[in-house]
């Protein structure tokens, strides 16, 4: 489909060649600074772990990054989805939590199934959550604040409490086989950025989420059903729910209704670091990959280097916030 | 005391959301409820314990409640909505303390958060039996609260024993690292330090990271540990949850058998990971008998015996020798231990 056009589509690509400055001039403009922080941050990171520590970029560590970055991968894209349109979902952490719980009742019934089920829970929240704030027209926080207390409530219920031990060969697989140093969960992780990409850039779909972001207003006026986009960004975040439910499952071997509260300000946190406007209507999908990486990074290297526990939540807050800062001088 | 884990991990939920809105505490509230337990049944044992969200209390619900049955002794049980629930499960003690119970189990979620209800049941003289997480001495002392004993664990002596093993483990010495739960939590601490001050001297410590009592992040941390120290010996782990993630990311290097852990708590799945051989030791804390040991207390009390101070619940080491007998047993020790009610009780 061709992009419709839409005034708010082109400050979403991060660099565009077609202004003639060279790119690190781009890179330096403060409008653009913002766009770049994660990646700048990732590499500064990455020079200052790798002098104070030779194993950060060895090929073992970069693998096991990856590797752990993938559901926070996942769920970072779906959020991405979310904020475009000027929304957050603070649930997103606890559908993946009820999702792995729903794996590990149906997993007696077969693998496949298993998945099928994680997902569709993690969809039937997003729905929950898309009807009740486009249709029932509550504020995002409130109801995702709200699922967020009642899926992981579900969680709880459907698991008694308590985990169960998943054993499956082909999650073990997906978990631990590699291509070179790309293990397969980081792999998919990337498959589904691109297809999200794709969705966001280059489909009529894409251009109404941003529009909707950007404008709800002057969205609705030129006839994009803002109510059905608002709905189908939730769908789109209890999706990537249910995928990263599978991830973690197949990561930790259990399913259990753990609170996972990390990846929940880790995911926001991402989608900010990558240059997502918290206002709506200006996104991309590499920019949250990025941050991603680069909040793993800052755990796995501050872990390599043996730094106290205590730093390490004040090391991630500092990096947040000035990324936060940064996306002041966005255009 | 291990159910302060738990404490943690879920205060660890409620901090992350505070940080969002201040809305969420209503909002769990409204979410958790589930208060268990029989009818009212006046002139027997009440007991207030944590959340029932999670295993371990779970355990410590069916510990008091079969205890009771065998005992013939009516019990109503009440827990708190979740496990940060501190003033829910201060008003429930204060709705129970209304009534003729003849004696009070209290599993206080915080040293103080139940002080107002076992001050009026003091005064009253019901004598109360304090499981599991400690009141606060010097509150109880200002509130005229009086304890007639305290039945828990000590965390310190948990990661004693655990020290203890790693030794038997590794006679020759080598690297370990910790996993604790969320920085800054008290039972982590305890058991970590309980750890350090009796480990051997050719053990070093070079590592001591928080895993927020995640399998996940404890998977993901001690993967990093291994990646940046590969002469890598041994884990002491302070639950088990995040031992069976520790032992899932030495399973993913292939060096099972080469790279010890050890956990603290006692489930079944980590006894399972025992047997196994992904987990080489657990030191397991018992909640059933700590609940069981609650209720005849009470029953000594209400008999008008005295009660000592203190009484250390089991903990108990289970290895790939004993395992078997540890999964037989489970939820009670295979081991004998002490118990100064069966005496009291005669």
């Amino acid at each position: 489909m061709p992009p419709a056009t839409s005034p708010r589509t082109d400050v979403t690509h991060v660099a565009r060649s077609d202004t003639g400055d060279p790119l690190w001039r781009k890179v330096i403009e403060p409008s653009n600074l913002a766009n770049w922080a994660a990646p700048i941050a990732l590499v500064v990171l990455a020079i200052v772990f790798q002098a104070l520590n030779p194993t950060f970029l060895s090929l073992g560590n970069v693998e096991s990054m990856l590797s752990a970055a993938s559901i926070l991968i996942v769920l970072a894209v779906g959020q991405t989805f979310v904020v475009a349109t000027a929304g957050i979902d603070l649930s997103i952490a606890s559908a993946m939590t009820f999702a792995a719980v729903i794996f590990g009742a149906v997993f007696q019934f077969g693998l496949i199934a298993a998945i099928l089920a994680a997902i569709a829970a993690g969809l039937a929240v997003g729905l929950v959550n898309g009807l009740l704030i486009a249709r029932g027209r509550i504020t995002d926080f409130i109801v995702t604040l709200g699922t967020l207390s009642a899926a992981s409530g579900m969680a709880l219920i459907v698991a008694d409490g308590k985990p169960k031990t998943i054993i499956s060969a082909p999650l073990l697989k997906l978990s631990t086989g590699t291509v070179w140093i790309f293990g397969y969960a980081f792999l998919l992780a990337v498959v589904l950025a691109l297809v999200a990409h794709v969705v966001l850039f280059h489909t009529r779909f894409g251009t109404y989420v941003l529009a909707t972001g950007g404008n709800t207003e002057a969205a609705s006026a030129t006839g994009v059903s803002t109510a059905r986009i608002k709905t189908a960004v939730y769908v789109i975040s209890g999706l990537t729910a249910g995928l990263a439910a599978v991830l973690l499952v197949a990561r930790v071997g259990a399913a259990e209704p753990a609170s996972n509260t990390s990846f929940l300000l880790n995911s926001v946190a991402a989608v900010v670091l990558g240059g997502v406007s918290l206002f709506g209507g200006k996104a991309t999908i590499v920019g949250p990959v990025i941050g991603a990486l680069l909040l793993t990074a800052l755990v796995n290297g501050l872990t390599l280097l043996g730094v106290s526990q205590f730093y390490q939540p004040l090391s991630v807050g500092i990096v947040v916030v000035l990324a936060a800062f940064l996306t002041r001088f966005q255009k | 005391m291990s159910p302060a884990t738990h404490l943690t991990r879920h205060i660890g939920r409620a901090a992350t959301v505070a940080m969002v809105g201040s809305l969420t505490v209503t909002l769990a509230a409204c979410g958790g409820g589930s208060s268990s337990g029989g009818g009212a049944e006046s002139g027997g044992v009440a007991a207030v314990v944590k959340g029932l969200d999670n295993p371990f209390f779970q355990t410590m619900e069916s510990g008091i409640k079969d205890q009771a049955s065998t005992a013939d002794v009516p019990v109503t049980v009440q827990a708190a909505n979740s496990i940060t629930d501190t003033t829910g499960q201060g008003d429930k003690l204060n709705g129970l303390a209304g009534q003729d119970f003849k004696c009070f189990i209290v599993n206080p979620i915080t040293g103080t958060n139940l002080i107002q209800g076992v001050a009026s049941l003091s005064a009253k003289n019901v004598p109360i039996i304090n499981i599991d997480s400690p009141i606060d001495e010097e509150a109880a002392k200002s509130a005229n609260a009086k304890i007639a004993t305290y039945i828990g664990t000590d965390n310190n002596d948990a990661g004693a024993k655990a020290a203890a093993q790693m030794g038997t483990l590794l006679p020759q010495g080598g690297k370990v690292a910790l996993i604790g739960g969320t920085a800054g939590d008290v039972t982590s601490a305890a058991r970590l330090d309980g750890f350090t001050s009796a480990k051997p001297a050719n053990v070093t410590i070079i590592s001591t990271v928080a895993a927020d009592w995640e399998r996940q992040q404890a998977l993901t941390k001690a993967t990093d540990i291994m990646t940046a120290n590969p002469d890598l010996a041994g884990f002491f782990v302070a639950n088990d949850d995040m031992g069976l993630g520790v032992a899932q990311a030495i399973a993913n290097k292939g060096k099972t058998g080469q790279i010890r852990v050890i956990s603290v708590d006692g489930n079944k799945d980590a006894f399972d990971a025992v047997k196994a051989g992904g987990i080489d030791a657990v030191v397991a804390q018992y909640p059933y008998v700590i609940g069981a040991m609650g209720v005849e207390a009470c029953q000594a009390a209400i008999a008008g015996k005295t009660l000592p101070a203190s009484v250390e619940a089991p903990v108990q080491v289970v290895t790939k020798a004993n395992v078997d007998a540890a999964l037989a047993s489970a939820p009670k020790p295979a081991e004998a231990y002490d118990n100064p009610f069966t005496e009291l009780n005669k």
